[in-house]
């Protein structure tokens, strides 16, 4: 049965650092991370396909890891860092995945694209030299229904070496 | 010099008579850069001050009628700006694929149907506004299998219950026929007949809908997620009785359409008649279970087919029995009642057919447009079927197709979609503009390495077996489709700006960059060179939705003609500076040139110069339709090569070759990834994807993505892309669609793979590892073991 009490409201501050920035903010209690980041900051690269972790394109790092920023609540990423699609890009210099997701066609209508690099990102923070097989399994909670798949996985093998010969 | 046969309005321009130096280039995407950074701002991710946000009650019963609805408490709720039910809409009409539907009904035909409407200031107070209006339901029998719908007769109308177009297509057969089909099965030294089944599929595009209207008191704008601004613009007006020039729809970036967002769809109606309830811009956003319940699905069809054949392979006959859950409401837009048998009568060469499609309405969820709408279920039925003809006449498969290849088609595309066009009798040999699919039928099997074939030895294998099996198919769509409605407009600026207007969405197929590639060809510059002004009906001509494969074939020779125009213009002011006639200038890579003399060349921009400023050049193009002869149409082959584990019912698949006859890719990175598309479609049409339903109450079950089950990364296998060319001078520079069907023929081809494997026939799709398991233990039960 639905409730018929009028809205909870629990407010709460967090602050938190997203892409390198300090960020503080009122916010509901209930409100995803993908909503904060959507709403609050006006980050949308960072995609709601399904907000209940299952398409992958709402992925970000948190602390390091990827994480599906619709199942994690903004009040949980309180102190900690953020990094979105958003952040990748420094001054102006395209990232080496983002590159090579261009050079490889490695989209085509771009809605898990911001997702789908995040994961990729992370698995390169944690494995310079993964093989096929690793960046497949990386990906496999990232839904890419153009079906980039050939393209999205030579892609981030192409940046995996470029980052390493830099 | 010869005629052009360019399909354009007027005289065709004569074809360029020089090496192409854009068009067949791997160029890098036009907006790739703004979708790896996430600075792309698709519908759903804007934002507009004093925005209200918008949410519809849904039914959830797929027959029920309302006795009572009590939206005051919702109609209370601070935040709520307006609230839309029955009360306050009567003789409301939506448009939705063109079909005009009661907004806000008494009786509801279709699960998900719009109760009420609600804008608020935020969507959690939209959201609780629902919960608090009070319905009382009426749950009324449903019509739910196609079948056995059939066997009764439809139950009486209840209050304002309608069932659009059902006097045009619900219950009634559909037939083509050539010949003698009776004289055909007696010609026949072998005859096989089996029914097919194929489930309900969804889009699963990862963006949903969502959409932003505002209207002004005098005009409305709306970011929409549409396949095609146009379509949008124009129902818009029509279900809300606007001029269309009060009307603009604007998309830039959509995130996945597959068909679903083909049409203008009913949530953009509500938001704009919210938005003029409220005098504030409305935001409407689906959930991913609002995605999978209120857009269209593919049809569920049961397909029975018989085919004779002679010793040597030659087909004497084909009867064909194939029947389709419609849902509840159609137009000739989004349901095609003849195409699945346009198939049957068109791959192979058959000189007697009778072949009849029947469309019965039901109270399932809606149908429409999906990715290879009915090719799905014709392509996997018919090829499933050639393989099962070659095992019982001990023939290679391909062979068997090499046998009955055909080089003309008797019945036309425009055809699969007329109701008028059935019962009559197609015996005439027309011949096809282009048609390579012998040349596709070779490279994929040579792909795959189909001589491996006779050599796999089950008996030999452990308890993985592996398999090769191979489909051929043909499209219809790749060639435009009535009404054959494309412009284009190009202008050359004096500061050398060269603007191309196109009324398109880019999809994901890279619409935007291929267009202007067909432009800086014609005029003799850099593809860079040329600026687009797309994805919104301010100052673009009209141009037809990105579906059914139709842009590069509709929309290319229109800017073709568009480009050619403005370059001769161009060419006069050239000819006093180059001193030569303008029929005797050329124009490539930014310099125009005398034929006679490529050294003696302008710079482009300084002819551009010669243009008086603030007076462009325009150049127009226009699309005429397809002529009766000769007949068009795209094709392709697919081989797959796989494992079946004996033990797990799982299927691996190893490696996909896949070759089409697109007449020539345009940019073929482009292309490859739109082959890829397809793959990942037909991988989960024939494996695991499927659209299941409560047998009671016909409620789907499968709205969300872990339930209904799209291949991912781990899926997917290598696959060998084959882009092949050949000359059609009926489009521009020979490029037929190449989107949408290479889904097409991958079902067929897994199956028949499966059965090279471990020799069980699967006739129902999905394929998954019960059905396997299943079909192992009752062969085992009957004491046979596989020996192909």
């Amino acid at each position: 049965m639905p409730s018929r009490k009028n809205l909870p409201e629990s407010r709460k501050r967090i602050a938190l650092t997203v892409n390198g920035k300090k960020v503080e903010r009122d916010i509901d209690s209930r409100m995803t991370l993908a909503e904060f980041l959507r709403e609050e900051l006006d980050l949308t690269g960072t995609k709601v396909g399904c907000n209940r972790g299952e398409c992958g394109s709402c992925t970000v790092i948190l602390d390091g890891d990827p994480v599906l920023s619709c199942t994690v609540l903004g009040v949980e990423a309180s102190g900690r860092e953020v990094l979105t699609i958003e952040g990748l890009a420094s001054e102006g210099e395209l990232h080496p995945i983002q590159e090579a997701f261009i050079e490889h066609d490695a989209l085509q209508c771009g809605y898990c694209t911001p997702g789908m690099i995040m994961s990729i990102k992370a698995l390169l923070d944690r494995n310079a030299h993964p093989t096929e097989e690793d960046v497949r399994k990386s990906i496999d909670g990232n839904f890419c229904r153009c079906g980039s798949y050939p393209n999205i996985i030579k892609a981030a093998v192409v940046a995996s070496r470029k980052i390493n010969h830099k | 010099m010869v005629a052009s046969k360019l399909l354009v309005k007027g005289v065709p321009p004569p074809a360029l008579d020089r090496e192409l130096t854009v068009v067949g280039k791997p160029l890098n995407r036009r907006d790739a850069a703004e979708k790896v950074t996430g600075q792309a701002k698709y519908s759903g991710d804007i934002k507009l001050p004093n925005m209200l946000y918008g949410k519809i009650l849904h039914c959830p019963h797929p027959r029920a009628r309302i006795l009572k609805i009590d939206a005051s408490k919702a109609e209370a709720l601070p935040g709520v700006r307006a609230v839309l039910t029955q009360e306050n809409s009567k003789g409301w009409r939506t448009s939705w694929y063109k079909i005009p539907e009661i907004a806000f009904p008494e009786v509801f035909t279709h699960e998900g149907g719009e109760v009420a409407a609600v804008a608020a200031e935020d969507v959690t107070i939209a959201q609780k506004a629902l919960e608090l209006i009070d319905v009382e339901y009426e749950v009324l029998t449903p019509m739910l299998d196609a079948e056995e719908t059939l066997k009764a007769p439809p139950p009486p109308l209840v209050g304002d219950e309608e069932y659009p177009g059902r006097e045009i297509f619900d219950r009634k057969p559909f037939v083509i026929k050539r010949g003698d089909v009776e004289k055909g099965f007696q010609e026949a030294d072998v005859i096989v007949e089996e029914t097919y089944t194929t489930q309900v599929s969804h889009h699963g595009s990862i963006q949903t809908r969502a959409c932003i209207a505002s209207w002004d008191g005098e005009d409305l704008t709306v970011w929409d997620a549409i396949q095609g601004v146009w379509y949008s613009k124009l129902a818009l007006a029509d279900s809300l009785g606007l001029d269309p020039k009060n009307v603009r729809v604007i998309v830039k970036y959509l995130g996945g359409g597959f068909g679903s967002k083909a049409w203008s769809h009913r949530i953009t109606y509500y938001a704009a008649k919210l938005s003029m309830l409220t005098g504030r811009p409305v935001k409407m956003e689906r959930t991913r279970g609002e995605e999978f319940v209120n857009h269209s699905r593919r049809w569920n069809c049961r397909i029975e087919i018989k085919m004779g054949a002679k010793k040597d392979g030659t087909l004497t006959a084909i009867y064909q029995r194939a029947v389709a859950n419609m849902g509840a409401a159609a137009t000739g837009e989004n349901y095609y009642c003849m195409q699945i048998i346009w198939h049957t009568a068109n791959l192979h060469a058959c000189p007697n057919v009778y072949l009849e499609q029947i469309g019965v309405y039901t109270n399932r969820q809606i149908t429409g447009p999906t990715r290879s709408p009915l090719n799905m279920p014709a392509i996997f039925a018919l090829e499933s079927h050639m393989d099962r003809m070659a095992v019982e006449l001990g023939m290679d498969p391909f062979e068997l197709r090499m046998k009955n290849y055909t080089t003309y088609q008797t019945v036309g595309t425009d055809e699969s979609e007329d109701p008028s066009a059935s019962g009559k009798s197609y015996d005439t040999k027309i011949p096809y503009s282009s048609k390579i699919l012998d040349q596709c039928m070779k490279l994929a099997t040579d792909g795959i390495g189909w001589e491996k074939r006779k050599s796999l030895n089950p008996m030999a294998q452990g308890a993985v077996k592996r398999g090769i099996g191979m489909a051929s198919y043909i499209v219809l769509q790749g060639v435009g489709l009535h009404p054959y409605v494309a412009e284009a407009k190009v202008a050359i600026h004096n500061d050398g700006t060269i603007n191309l207007f196109v009324g398109i969405v880019d999809i994901g197929g890279g619409q935007q960059t291929i267009l202007p590639m067909i432009a800086a060809e014609e005029l003799g510059v850099g593809a860079n060179d040329v600026l687009v002004i797309y994805g919104d009906t301010k100052d673009t001509p009209y141009a037809p939705s990105c579906h059914a494969s139709r842009l590069t074939p509709e929309m290319g020779p229109a800017v073709v003609q568009a480009a050619a125009e403005a370059r001769q213009k161009l060419f006069g002011l050239a000819a006093p500076l180059l001193g030569v006639g303008v029929d005797e200038i050329r124009s490539k890579n930014g310099e125009l040139y005398a034929r006679s003399d490529p050294a003696h060349s302008i710079p482009f921009g300084v002819v551009c110069s010669k243009i008086t400023p603030g007076v462009p050049i325009f150049g127009q193009g226009s699309r005429a339709p397809n002529p009766k002869e000769p007949m068009m149409a795209t094709f392709g082959a697919q081989a797959v090569e796989l494992e079946v584990d004996t033990e797990t019912g799982g299927v691996r698949i190893l490696k996909i070759a896949a070759a089409q006859d697109f007449g020539k890719a345009i940019n073929p990175k482009l292309c490859t990834s739109q082959v890829y598309g397809g793959i990942e479609f037909g991988i989960g049409y024939a494996l695991t994807e499927e659209g299941l339903y409560d047998p009671k109450t016909g409620m789907l079950l499968t709205s969300n993505l872990h339930q209904y089950r799209m291949p991912t990364s781990v899926d997917f296998p290598p696959v060998d892309v084959s882009l092949t060319e050949v000359e059609d001078p009926y489009f521009a520079y020979s490029a037929k669609g190449a989107g949408e069907n290479t889904n097409a023929p991958t079902p067929a081809a897994i199956r028949n793979a499966i059965y090279n494997a471990i020799g069980i026939w699967f006739n129902d799709l999905p394929i998954t590892p019960d059905k396997i398991i299943k079909a192992i233990q009752e062969r085992r039960e009957k004491g046979e073991t596989h020996a192909v």
